[in-house]
């Protein structure tokens, strides 16, 4: 019974990595920007959602919109007002790094001085776990966690499918020069791609404000997982990032059976490691020239 | 006031050893290691093992650390052989969050989370090394030392190798050059120095657990490293020394909240680090972008 | 909280403009806390204390001149510990040092022992303290007291024998291991399984299906700061509903706070608030006027050790003698015992006390004292 409960968290610890990480992958691998300052978009997120909800008491609804306006206008700041400046006159990997690496530290610390920096979470009754089978324990929350990794995945692959823009997107990915010659602009797109990007890390903060609970410092966490998945799914599809998130959720709790709870974070990162050394590329992802 | 000025050159020289070996590898050989604290703690522990258990003279004990040092960067130096820019930052971000759980772990070598303590002063032929004084002229000894090694190395054609790597590696293979034994031995030279940093810190302290090896500490180096200019000899060091400073420079702010100092001062690096990668990405020490080659 | 902040921001503003111009008789001791980073809220729990210390020690006039206090701040890392320390000891030159974080306190006790400086831990509780030398004392009993004084309670009143052990892997948690493993098979119980997470750990919901496995009465939590709130959220939302039970480092208020903390247990030095001792009374009625709310344990170890100083200073200043480290240490050991908040506390050989343990229940409404036990 361990095991199949074991199994269960994992999915549904996966499923919110795969929520992170899918924001992240179309981001990075749409702009080839490494957006760092996606965990403190989370952050900015979740604290929002708590603010209103739990402190000033609002209603869920207001709090989740306020929440998304406040991801979106971050994540679109960050790439009109910080990467466009940079990439218009260098652009390299390490320069634009550096720059989200700069704005993450001034979130987490603009963050720890207005909210406070211990450890903050919402109640709810949906994070009570209900004895489905004896020894089997699930959350409300874990059900909605899942769902909405399904609906949001399965609405941003019509989106990037079906219509024009989400087309353009994936033609940036591709090729950003060839993008500009037919007539679109790629500034333009990549825009949208972040505004996208960061409106999807809504439910996995809201859902681990709820359950977890908040600090911070939560967006390191946050950014190693996205990166993980991202780089062990395949850089440029988001099936992999979605893939990799939960079979990182469920390789850190399975870990459990077998080894103490100390070395779980630390499995993760040794199947990063090797996947670097051995298939950069990722489950799906194309092949990168070394 | 004179030994609270010794005490901070001290911890300042300790830091730009850290921020020039970090440069080496970043600045010159474009990887970007965001690991470099695991060799700090890698050169802090097996100095003070050596030190507690066998011998506590500087001349066995730094080697022994900057061998264990140069040895474990192979682990480093595999990933930067296969891939490069946010690969390679994924997999050294990988490498910090190990070495911090191993460092946690492994009680028998590091003492677990209670780190070691009563690590005896550095020796030098019998002598032990006793007043703070001594201390901060090893220190800036060892800071000369290091920059004499990276200026000769920088200067010598293993330099301009490296450069040749940094800025087109297809071009330099097609050279001739063998890219992956000079990427492995500049990875395996700034190890082996960071560890000479690490041991200093260790015996200064006589006290060291994981808490000065973990994520924030590389994260200190990069800004350092990146804010004083890479790829420059003086960068590095107005790099440590400004951020070094700031905490102390912001403590007499008086009309500052004292409890949000340390936020404060985060910010305040967070914000050049933007700034200048937008204005200035070669730091403050060097070239101004319209002088940044393309 | 906001009000704390004023306080010490303007405690410093006045520290800062008088430090200008001070006079030879005024007194400094130092503290170094947190103010900043994920620990500041400690800082600002210890420093609550050591300020109302330091009035009502220059409202007595019981020294001197008049006692200031110095905060740097350690941000609870050994590095910026030792760089705050320094400037203690070499720029302001205190005798006396407040210290918190057992990491800190660590790298400060050589500092400690070369300058002849005291430094005072009102905080950790690991038993690793104990050894830093002969300046560095503890007015907080340590962590196999705190232990030893809980077990028989839960075993016998609450008639629970199987525990759970969850705790961070250092000498703290380890302590605290040893010491069920040793003493629980004495008592009645049995220690079922001990779970060490890590200190960043966030996530506990897979070893809340380990702690469910193994089928617990009670479950010891040693942990700290954020984690431990962590921990008992994550564990009620995973179905576990037995009772925890941990250290002192449960009195801080966001774990009074926490909903699901509800019905803790947790030891701390028995401190009877609604005691009529002219000493815990006055402690208690001032800090209640100023913050609005009754004291917690890490606040009045914090105000004992300020006061502590205060009583050793008196007498070095009766016998005409300075105020230094050597004296501060010497005047201890011969003085022994000292009339403080909570009691007499009496000071043992290595710098650390002994003295009656309480165990307190979180209740969501302040907290109350569940059983007072006495060695």
């Amino acid at each position: 019974m361990l095991l199949l409960q074991l199994l269960i968290n994992g999915v549904q610890v996966g499923a919110l990595y795969a929520l992170i990480a899918v924001g992240f992958s179309l981001i990075f691998g749409s702009t080839k920007v490494f957006h760092f300052a996606h965990g403190a978009t989370f952050t900015i997120a979740a604290y929002i959602f708590y603010y209103l909800y739990s402190v000033s008491e609002a209603h869920w609804i207001l709090a989740v919109l306020a929440a998304t306006a406040g991801a979106v206008a971050f994540g679109v700041f960050m790439d009109r007002c910080i990467y466009a400046p940079i990439q218009r006159h260098e652009g390299s990997f390490f320069t634009v790094f550096v720059a989200s690496l700069g704005a993450g530290i001034i979130v987490q610390n603009l963050v720890g001085m207005i909210f406070g920096r211990g450890f903050v979470s919402v109640t709810t009754p949906l994070s009570r776990s209900i004895e489905l089978l004896p020894g089997l324990y699930v959350a409300p929350l874990s059900g909605i966690a899942i769902l909405c990794a399904i609906v949001f995945f399965g609405a941003l692959q019509i989106f990037l499918m079906r219509t024009n823009v989400g087309m353009g997107l994936r033609a940036l990915s591709e090729n950003p020069e060839l993008v500009r010659v037919y007539g679109l602009s790629p500034r333009r797109l990549s825009t949208i791609v972040f505004a996208l990007g960061s409106l999807l890390v809504i439910p996995a903060a809201i859902i681990t404000a709820a359950s977890s609970g908040l600090n911070p410092a939560i967006a390191h966490h946050i950014m190693l997982i996205s990166l993980a998945a991202t780089i062990v799914g395949g850089v440029g599809s988001l099936r992999g990032a979605a893939c990799a998130g939960l079979l990182l959720g469920m390789s850190e709790n399975l870990a459990l059976m077998y080894l103490g709870p100390q070395w779980s974070e630390a499995v993760t990162f040794i199947v990063l490691f090797l996947f670097i050394l051995f298939r950069p590329s990722g489950f799906f992802g194309r092949a990168i020239a070394s | 006031m004179l030994a609270y000025i010794i005490n901070l050159v001290t911890l300042i020289s300790i830091n730009a050893v850290l921020a020039i070996t970090l440069n080496f590898i970043m600045g010159y050989a474009g990887i970007f290691s965001m690991a470099h604290a695991v060799f700090f703690g890698v050169g802090a522990y097996t100095a003070a093992y050596f030190a507690l258990n066998v011998s506590a003279s500087f001349f066995l004990a730094v080697p022994v650390a900057m061998l264990a040092a140069a040895v474990l960067s192979l682990v480093l130096a595999l990933p930067a052989l296969r891939v490069r820019g946010e690969y390679f930052v994924a997999a050294s971000l990988g490498l910090q969050v190990l070495g911090v759980t191993i460092f946690s772990e492994w009680k028998g070598f590091t003492g677990g989370l209670g780190g070691l303590i009563g690590i005896p002063p550095v020796e030098f032929f019998g002598y032990g090394l006793s007043s703070n004084t001594q201390y901060m002229v090893l220190a800036l000894a060892c800071l000369l030392l290091v920059v004499l090694v990276t200026t000769v190395l920088l200067r010598s054609s293993f330099g301009r190798n490296l450069k040749a790597i940094r800025d087109s590696e297809s071009a330099a293979h097609a050279f001739g050059k063998n890219v992956a034994t000079i990427k492995t031995l500049s990875v395996a030279i700034s190890a082996a120095l960071t560890a000479v940093a690490g041991a200093l810190y260790a015996f200064y302290l006589g006290f060291i657990n994981v808490e000065s090896f973990m994520l924030d500490t590389s994260v200190l180096l990069m800004a350092m490293v990146i804010i004083g200019g890479t790829g420059t000899l003086l960068g590095p060091i107005v790099g440590a020394m400004l951020l070094m400073l700031l905490p102390s420079l912001f403590s007499y702010m008086w009309f500052l909240p004292a409890t949000e100092i340390g936020s404060i001062q985060q910010i305040a690096y967070g914000a050049a680090m933007i700034l200048l990668m937008i204005y200035r990405p070669g730091g403050l020490v060097g070239a101004s972008k319209k002088q940044v080659a393309k | 909280m906001i009000a704390m902040k004023k306080v010490l921001a303007v405690g410093l503003l006045s520290f800062a403009a008088g430090a200008s111009a001070v006079h030879a008789a005024d007194v400094t001791i130092g503290a170094l806390f947190p103010l900043s980073g994920p620990n500041a809220s400690y800082g600002d729990v210890f420093g609550s204390g050591v300020n109302l210390a330091a009035e009502h020690i220059n409202a007595d006039n019981l020294i001197n001149g008049k006692l200031t206090v110095q905060y740097e701040d350690s941000q609870a890392l050994p590095q910026q510990g030792l760089i705050g320390m320094n400037k203690l000891v070499n720029v302001a030159k205190v005798p006396y040092v407040l210290s918190a974080f057992t990491g800190v306190s660590k790298a400060i006790s050589t500092t400690a022992a070369r300058t002849k400086t005291v430094a005072v831990n009102g905080g950790g509780v690991g038993p690793d303290l104990a050894d830093l030398g002969p300046y560095f004392w503890n007015v907080i009993p340590l962590a196999n007291d705190e232990v030893r004084a809980m077990l028989p309670y839960l075993v016998k009143e609450r008639n629970m024998k199987r525990f759970v052990l969850v705790y961070v892997d250092d000498p703290l948690g380890e302590g605290v291991r040893k010491e069920l493993n040793s003493t629980l098979p004495g008592v009645g119980g049995e220690l079922v399984e001990a779970l060490s997470v890590p200190a960043t750990a966030q996530q506990f919901s897979g070893i809340a299906a380990r702690v469910r496995a193994a089928n617990p009465d009670v479950i010891y939590i040693a942990s700290y700061g954020s984690q431990q709130s962590q921990i008992m959220k994550q564990f009620r939302d995973n179905g576990i509903t037995q009772q925890f039970v941990s250290y002192t480092a449960f009195s801080i208020p966001e774990t009074n706070a926490l909903p699901e903390a509800k019905g803790a247990l947790y030891t701390s030095q028995n401190i009877d608030w609604n005691s009529s001792d002219p000493v815990t009374k006055r402690f208690v009625d001032d800090y209640k006027a100023r913050h609005n709310k009754m004291p917690t344990a890490y606040v009045a170890n914090y105000y004992n050790a300020v006061r502590l100083f205060g009583l050793l200073a008196q007498e070095l200043d009766k016998q005409g003698k300075p105020i230094t480290g050597e004296n501060l240490l010497a005047q201890r050991i011969a003085m022994k015992t000292f009339d403080l908040v909570g009691g007499k506390v009496t000071f043992t050989e290595n710098g650390t006390v002994i003295s009656p343990m309480q165990i307190n229940e979180i209740d969501g409404a302040g907290g109350k004292v569940a059983a007072v036990v006495k060695e």
